[in-house]
């Protein structure tokens, strides 16, 4: 499965949304409806997926799906 | 049935009733002392306490020395203290490391999220108890917490909608009464701390708070599953609370007409008595300085008004300049009573219901 579809499957899952509302330029809060909450339990399912930390700092710049997969892509998850 | 003691981790206490933590300087040493000594937990609101001091001392220096002296007052008589930290203050992480110091037995965190509650009280013994609104929000704390710092709440206070103070709901959802009731909150809470008590290796207790107001109301979160319950309003009407006689005297008046539900500068909803100044405030813009920028969530260009300032000057009873803060339920307070008083009629009254 590409990274792609995986961040998308996440965020389907604990968003609630249907899959073709997730994309590149979504964002998270205003497009798919996350609240505080929300954010911090999707970065935690990204943490456990991808076997990866993210900082506060990291997390906030988090914005939009395509910001989310640009992010793991620097740091070196490809799939 | 007897009435069970509460236990947070291996500190006892008696009787399962918190006096929730009440700024500004609504809760000292004072009210707290007095909670603690009937058996109760009492609880200093560390909110805005500096500021009876010099104010040329800087703001997050006096702000702790402050603390620390009226926790020392407490724990001087070889009572338990807890201290409420709001989450929302710029100073939260500061005033949790003064708390640890200092010897407070728990700490309650409330007006937001306390993810790194654990990373500021290090590795001193005090209890940690998160205070949250929803199900949801226990959960997201328990799994980062464990995730981050392999270790969990010590309790967790659910408070609901009808709760005295700041509140975390949507303001609408408060004004059109769509918000959770208590009972369901404190029945998903549970189902939480059950999930992850495995984990755990040990009961994360559940506390009710908002609206408790009889004995009755104590049985029934106790029968429901609950570990105790947090009370503010009822001990604001004390003879050892800490505030002046014109803000006990707004209680026994109130009427359902004056109270009133606000979107405060602090970013929540809060429930206050309407006094002019509330009314007042609502439209205009009132001139203030900010001397101190004493919450992440305040923006002192858009606020009408310095909450910190319009709670000190109630406290001190000027409430023409302020509005004190409280639960729906200070309709129904007639008297003022002693807080053995207090504790005495709720565990009385609670006793014979207990199943
Ligand atoms: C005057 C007043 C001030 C309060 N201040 C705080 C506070 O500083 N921090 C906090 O977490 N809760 C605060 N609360 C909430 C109380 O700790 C408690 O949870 C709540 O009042 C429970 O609802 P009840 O008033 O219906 O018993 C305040 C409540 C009142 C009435």
């Amino acid at each position: 499965m590409s990274l792609e579809n995986r961040i998308a499957e996440i965020i389907v899952s604990r968003l609630n949304v249907k899959p073709e509302e997730v994309t590149d330029i979504a964002n998270l809060k205003d497009d798919l409806g996350a609240d505080s909450l929300d954010m911090v339990d999707l970065m935690m399912d990204l943490e456990d997926t991808f076997n990866l930390k993210i900082s506060d700092e990291e997390g906030n710049t988090l914005q939009t799906v395509g910001s989310v997969v640009a992010f793991l892509k620097t740091k070196g998850i490809e799939a | 049935m007897k009435i069970p003691s509460l236990k947070i981790g291996d500190l006892i206490v008696r009787y399962p009733v918190i006096q929730g933590g009440m700024g500004v300087s609504v809760s000292k040493a004072s009210l707290a002392s007095a909670v603690s000594r009937a058996g109760g937990l009492g609880v200093i609101a560390s909110v805005g306490l500096g500021e009876e001091m010099d104010t040329s001392i800087p703001y997050l220096e006096r702000s702790q020395q402050a603390l620390a002296a009226e926790i020392r007052k407490v724990k001087e008589q070889g009572l338990a203290v807890g201290v409420n930290v709001m989450v929302a203050l710029t100073t939260f992480g500061d005033m949790v490391k003064t708390c640890a110091k200092e010897g407070v037995d728990v700490l309650f965190a409330g007006a937001g999220l306390p993810l790194r509650l654990p990373e500021f009280a290090g590795d001193s013994n005090m209890k940690l108890v998160p205070i949250i609104s929803s199900g949801r929000a226990a959960d997201v704390i328990c799994r980062s917490w464990f995730k981050k710092y392999s270790r969990f709440p010590d309790a967790i206070v659910v408070e609901g909608p009808m709760a005295g103070g700041h509140l975390g709901f949507k303001l609408n959802d408060l004004l059109d009464g769509t918000a959770s009731d208590l009972d369901t909150l404190v029945k998903e809470t549970l189902v939480v701390a059950e999930k992850y008590e495995q984990q755990a290796g040990r009961k994360i207790p559940v506390i009710a708070a908002g609206g408790v107001y009889s004995g009755a109301d104590l049985a029934r979160f106790l029968n429901m599953g609950a570990s105790g319950v947090q009370m503010g309003t009822r001990f604001v009407a004390t003879e050892e609370c800490d505030v002046s006689e014109e803000y006990k005297q707004s209680y026994i008046d109130a009427k359902e007409d004056d109270v009133a539900v606000i979107l405060s500068p602090v970013g929540l909803p809060a429930r206050v008595i309407k006094t002019p100044f509330v009314e007042e405030s609502f439209g205009a813009k009132q001139k203030f300085k900010c001397f101190y920028k004493c919450l992440i969530t305040c923006d002192a260009d858009k606020a009408n008004y310095c909450i910190a300032l319009a709670l000190l000057n109630s406290y001190r009873g000027q409430l023409d300049e302020g509005f004190p803060m409280c639960g729906q339920n200070v309709t129904r307070i007639d008297k003022i009573l002693s807080v053995e008083e207090l504790i005495q009629e709720l565990t009385g009254e609670a006793e014979p219901l207990l199943t």
